[in-house]
């Protein structure tokens, strides 16, 4: 899947630039998939909160507003669990590079030089780091942040869909979800925790967005291209 | 459940009832003079009346119409449970909403009636003559009486706060030594289940539910007040089946607490159809539509207010058109927000010595994006002028 390009002109150095696979396409499927959850999610989410639209005057009584948000609200939730509990597998198990690569990023999560390093490039103090990894710590950070949110949501999520549907998955889930529905002190807390969650997710959501683009700006090496494509060039430059 | 093992557990249920019942009739009543019968009787209540509210009993606890005759007899040997009632940091407003209806429903008669062992604001006894007959009735009804508390009970370094009595003793010591020896507990009103108003932030007196300060399981029937229906019914339950009922996460009896509000709520189609009442006293609130804008908080609340009703079932706040407050939960006074103001408008308590004072979570989140932006605004800046080391 690689192939070697020599380039000359860097310098007068010989730089090699390789080819790599840096996001798989069910890497790349959920990734969108989240991301397109998270908007939608975001926009029914506030009507839920605040029902800020009003519906047309209808004699009728075939208005049901509230429950269509709230219907797509759920829709696209489970969608969003669905696909962070594959991408929390994948992550785990995943055979592929992309995948085993993420856990190596966990020797430079521990590496204190690394830190100082990462941190040193983003206040433009020193180069970047060389990473065994696909992240660096920071990043593996805020991605480990974005996935407890994500549990979190999920989670209040789940205790508030209980109350509302009785049968089905919500009477399997009922039991434990009441347990969590205690652990939280009541359901306006778990109202509460879904809502403050969304908002820790949207503000790392901005950050991780500013990042991917200052990072393809300045790294020249296709990373924003990768989750669109997949691929990514490594540049190995020689002497 | 099929109708046939439905008809062969309601057979032997009927007699479990029957045998309790017996059992209960051999104790002796209070007051050898009188009845609750007469009682009910004298009040103007005829018999149809009386069996009139023994069926919707029957009907609350979920039985079948057949165990509406065991009702009307269980409500005639009530008075051979004794039941002392304690009150700590409370308004009386449990007992008071009971009592001081214009027209006393059977509901508040029976509470009367067998209020009679121990209860403060009833009893004609004072001082060191009530400190006796609460000692009295604890020896006396040794693991038989039936325990029923009102209000939050503050413990810690601030215990002494709730001090009754000649002898000086603390709520806590009380509501504990009463607890000890007591049949079934039940919590009545959500001070004595979870702390109430008294344990709102900052809870200066240190107040906690009955449940903090006995590892007797209590039962907690919150309200503020509960209504007469739940309390009566939670110890008629306990009178027929002589154990405690089944419980909810936060040990409230399942018959009244297991449906939220907003589950049995009249204007729950309206709120499905995004229909709502934008402030008060606008044509939405005139054709009743769903007050979720102006704060209710049905939907996080476990109760059976649209059902029951107060005032002898004349109405409750949502069909008059104000929106729940969320008395029977735990911490509502905390968790609910502002009343007339929906959730997403709770406040936060923040520092900076009151300029974050009414900081909801919408605009503390709308602050830190804020912050974010600028951030990355003057990151970006800083990176066009001087490029990243390479």
């Amino acid at each position: 899947m690689s192939k070697e390009n020599n380039d000359s002109d860097h310098h007068g150095k010989i730089v090699e630039v390789e080819e790599v696979v840096e996001f798989t396409p069910a890497y790349r499927w959920q990734h969108w998939i989240r991301a397109l959850t998270i908007v939608v999610l975001t926009i029914t989410g506030f009507y839920i909160a605040y029902p800020f639209i009003e519906p047309s005057a209808n004699v009728e009584p075939t208005n049901f507003l509230y429950a269509d948000m709230r219907a797509i609200h759920i829709a696209f939730g489970f969608l969003m669990i669905a696909a962070v509990l594959i991408k929390t597998y994948l992550t785990l198990f995943g055979k592929a590079h992309t995948y085993k690569s993420e856990l190596v990023s966990i020797k430079d999560l521990i590496n204190p030089k690394i830190w100082i390093q990462q941190l040193g490039y983003y206040l433009f103090l020193s180069k970047h780091p060389h990473l065994h990894g696909i992240y660096n710590p920071l990043q593996f950070m805020a991605y480990m942040g974005m996935y407890v949110l994500f549990y979190l949501l999920t989670i209040t999520g789940l205790v508030l869909h209980i109350h509302v549907y009785h049968e089905g998955l919500g009477g399997v889930l009922y039991g434990v979800g009441r347990w969590f529905e205690t652990l939280m002190g009541g359901l306006a807390n778990v109202r509460e925790i879904h809502h403050i969650s969304m908002w820790a997710l949207l503000i790392i959501i901005v950050i991780h967005i500013y990042m991917a683009v200052f990072n393809a700006v300045f790294g020249k090496n296709g990373s924003m291209d990768a989750i669109f494509s997949g691929m990514k060039w490594n540049k190995n430059i020689k002497q | 459940m099929n109708d046939r093992i439905k008809d062969i557990t309601y057979d032997s249920l009927y007699k479990t009832f029957e045998e309790r019942i017996a059992q209960l009739k051999k104790l002796p009543k209070m007051r050898e003079d009188d009845s609750i019968e007469s009682t009910i009787e004298k009040h103007g209540f005829s018999r149809r009346d009386f069996m009139t509210w023994a069926g919707a009993m029957t009907a609350m606890l979920s039985l079948p119409a057949t165990f509406t005759p065991l009702m009307a007899e269980a409500v005639k040997v009530a008075d051979r449970l004794p039941i002392i009632w304690l009150h700590m940091a409370e308004c009386t407003g449990c007992t008071e909403s009971l009592l001081r209806s214009a027209n006393p429903s059977i509901d508040s008669l029976i509470f009367d009636y067998i209020s009679l062992e121990y209860q403060e604001t009833i009893m004609t006894a004072v001082g060191w003559q009530a400190e006796q007959n609460l000692e009295h009735a604890m020896e006396k009804y040794k693991g038989r009486y039936i325990l029923m508390v009102e209000g939050g009970i503050p413990v810690g370094d601030t215990e002494n706060f709730l001090t009754i009595g000649g002898h000086g003793h603390s709520g806590k010591h009380t509501a504990e030594l009463a607890s000890e020896n007591a049949a079934a507990i039940f919590a009545i009103g959500t001070c004595s289940a979870f702390g109430g108003v008294q344990a709102a932030a900052p809870n200066p007196s240190g107040a906690v539910g009955l449940s903090e300060v006995t590892d007797k399981t209590v039962i907690n029937v919150p309200g503020c007040p509960p209504s007469e229906k739940n309390i009566v019914g939670t110890l008629m339950h306990y009178l027929l089946y002589g154990t405690l009922p089944a419980l909810d996460v936060f040990n409230r009896p399942k018959w009244a607490y297991r449906l939220r509000i907003h589950d049995l709520c009249e204007r729950r189609g309206r709120f499905d159809a995004g229909e709502f009442v934008e402030h008060f006293g606008d044509e939405g609130a005139k054709d009743g539509y769903c007050l979720y804008k102006v704060g209710c908080k049905g939907p996080y609340t476990f109760n059976n207010c649209g059902k029951q009703k107060f005032n002898q079932g004349t109405s409750w706040p949502v069909q008059t058109g104000f929106g729940c407050i969320g008395c029977s939960e735990p911490n509502f006074w905390d968790t609910m927000g502002t009343v007339n103001e929906p959730l997403r408008d709770r406040l936060y308590a923040t520092t900076f010595s009151g300029l974050g004072a009414d900081a909801t979570a919408d605009r503390i989140g709308v602050g830190l994006l804020t912050a974010t932006a600028v951030g990355i605004a003057a990151h970006a800046a800083i990176a066009a002028v001087k490029n990243p080391k390479k």
